[in-house]
């Protein structure tokens, strides 16, 4: 059994169904994102977890235990809120403390952990500062490190890094997978931001009005996604209509190419799935070839993002800019290369 | 509007409200003929039945004070965090005791908990001053909420409250540990208000007959040249005092930049 349990979760709001079926099991030491658009119901879930709303049905199991039933403050779950809720009347040290206390530890022990944990988040001096003396992402550190003293069985984090700026926002991730690495504590993290489910998690849960739509490692979300929305919504996609030729070796035809995948499509009309990178300039033997025109060119320095024209579709192809070659010009018909084999087709 | 004229009317505003203070502080120097003296004062504080009016203000103005504290800020959280919804009506309900007279509740008061009544609280002197502190809590209650409620505003009360819950806090520890710490400020000012309301309250501690410094000051005035004029003017300074306490903790606290 798995270390965490989610199964036949359904929360309504009045006569809105919010989450629907959510299905999900955590291993220990996982890092899990759960990962789609404003309103689709991540917050809702963790809050689920965390207990702080309580499902229309289903259950939430934590090591084999049922916690349903269980107030937020009796589940040994630590929490890190986007708006970081430090308390202000209470110094670094003793925010870091506060769940410690809460429970009637010995204030030498409080003490050292709270030092522990300080030097864990790189933050070893500033334990006598008040939060409104801390930085943003010094702010989210203190949080995560309260929210990790009194060892909680697991760690929920809700879009920890949406308030922060840019740059931060990306060292902390960094930091926040290294301390979560460390510690093997189980976590699941919330988040609208694909870059940061990507490159964080064990595994993604993409969700999307509900609904968990498909679970798995960012590699296979990326290179295998199983709905169009999944595809749509993580990385940049090209979608084009195709007519199927021959259902059997996968011939199609899309615009005025023709391209075999190669693996047998269901007949009829079809989606493919291009990613922009999946193309290449040229023609290179043992690719599939197709030829359109250039409509516009975006130099973004390292890449330069083509769009073509297919006779009708339109299509954003990345090329890695170099040096050696001199870029396309708009106007210009061009010969695209593609492994057929990468090509996506999307179901419904 | 010019220059002149403003001053000119600032200048009749101040004559007018300084005026008067200024005769009575005066008048109440002016016991001994032909020279300003304390004497006034000395008499009024040499009177026993002062001393005894007075503290006895004192401790219920105290009492008052606490009892306030633990029926607002725990109802001002709780509306705050689960009906935000009915806060409109919460507030329209504190601010009732000032649009009745207090001298209607006090009548309302003495026919519910009469002597024949089923709660009899004015049939013991413990129970009369119960209720005279019920009333007064009552009539600073549009004040103490309206400070607790702004003073709730500042901080995000709901995610707090999460956070705290998920560290393992119960009620009791939020309230006392997070909530209070950070409303202190509304919290005293809302208590230096009722400080100077109770001191001066006159008709509930005359009506439930109990020996408060109000219907003292009643009496004095009734019967002596001087001496309220005394009264008068050291009620005053309770007063100012109150809200120069007031100021000053605004003034002074750590995080009073609170995050969100
Ligand atoms: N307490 C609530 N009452 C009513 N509707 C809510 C409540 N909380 C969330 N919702 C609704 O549930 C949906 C999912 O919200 P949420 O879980 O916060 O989404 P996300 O975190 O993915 O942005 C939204 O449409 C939101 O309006
Ligand atoms: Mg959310």
């Amino acid at each position: 059994m798995s270390f965490l349990t989610i199964s036949h979760l359904e929360k309504s709001f009045g006569v809105t169904r919010v989450v629907k079926d959510f299905n999900l099991d955590v291993e220990k030491g996982e890092f899990i994102s759960l990962l789609g658009p404003s309103g689709c119901g991540k917050t809702t879930v963790l809050r689920m977890v965390a207990g702080f709303e309580s499902p229309s049905a289903g259950n939430i199991t934590i090591e084999g235990r049922e916690v349903s039933s269980l107030k937020p403050n009796q589940r040994n779950i630590g929490m890190v809120f986007q708006a970081y809720a430090l308390f202000p009347n209470l110094t670094v040290a003793q925010n870091v403390g506060f769940g410690l206390r809460v429970k009637g530890v010995p204030a030498r022990e409080i003490a050292a952990r709270v030092e522990e944990m300080l030097a864990l988040i790189g933050l070893p001096e500033l334990g006598d500062r008040y939060p409104f003396q801390l930085s943003g992402g010094q702010q989210q550190r203190v949080a995560l490190a309260r929210a990790l003293a009194p060892k909680p069985q697991v760690l929920l984090l809700d879009e920890p890094l949406s308030a922060l700026d840019a740059k931060v926002r990306v060292s902390l991730r960094n930091e926040i997978r290294a301390i979560q690495r460390e510690l093997g504590i189980t976590t699941i993290f919330v988040t609208h931001d694909q870059e940061e489910a990507l490159s964080m998690s064990d595994r993604i849960v993409v969700m999307h009005q509900g609904v968990a739509e498909q679970v798995g490692s960012p590699f296979e979300i990326y290179n295998a996604p199983a709905t169009r929305f999944v595809a749509g919504f993580v990385g940049t996609l090209n979608t084009l209509d195709a007519q199927v030729l021959d259902p059997a070796t996968g011939r199609v035809k899309l615009g005025e190419n023709e391209l075999t995948l190669g693996r047998a499509v269901p007949p009829g009309e079809a989606t493919l799935g291009l990613r922009p990178e999946m193309l290449r300039l040229g023609a290179h033997p043992g690719e599939a070839a197709l030829t359109g025109t250039i409509t516009e060119l975006d130099f973004l320095g390292s890449v330069i993002r083509l769009r073509i024209d297919l006779g009708g579709q339109k299509l954003a192809v990345d090329l890695f800019n170099t040096t050696r070659q001199a870029p396309p010009k708009v106007g210009e018909t061009v010969s695209l290369a593609l492994n057929p084999a990468d090509a996506l087709v999307i179901g419904a | 509007m010019t220059r002149a004229a403003s001053w000119a009317i600032l200048l009749l505003g101040i004559t007018y409200f300084v005026l008067p203070l200024l005769g009575m502080v005066e008048f109440s120097l002016s016991m001994r003929r032909g020279e300003y003296s304390f004497d006034a004062y000395a008499a009024v504080l040499a009177d026993p039945q002062f001393r005894q009016t007075f503290s006895y203000s004192v401790v219920m103005a105290l009492l008052t004070i606490v009892f306030g504290i633990l029926l607002v800020v725990p109802t001002a959280f709780w509306v705050r965090l689960k009906l935000p919804r009915l806060r409109p009506v919460v507030e329209f309900v504190t601010l009732l005791p000032l649009v009745i007279p207090a001298i209607v509740t006090v009548f309302g008061y003495i026919r519910l908990y009469n002597t024949s009544s089923w709660l009899p609280l004015t049939g013991t002197i413990f129970g009369t001053n119960l209720l005279l502190m019920f009333g007064y809590a009552m009539l600073s209650l549009p004040y103490m909420y309206r400070a607790v409620d702004t003073g709730l505003r500042t901080i995000d009360v709901a995610t707090l409250t999460e956070a705290a819950q998920s560290l393992g806090a119960g009620w009791v520890t939020i309230i006392v540990k997070l909530i209070l710490p950070n409303v202190l400020v509304a919290v005293l000012s809302g208590s230096f208000v009722t400080f100077a309301i109770v001191m001066g309250e006159f008709t509930m501690a005359a009506l439930l007959n109990r020996p408060a410094f109000g219907p003292y000051l009643q009496l004095m005035g009734a019967n002596k040249a001087y001496e309220p004029f005394a009264l008068a003017t050291i009620a005053f300074i309770i007063t100012w005092a109150c809200m120069g306490l007031i100021q000053l903790v605004t003034r002074f606290t750590k995080h009073d930049k609170a995050g969100r």
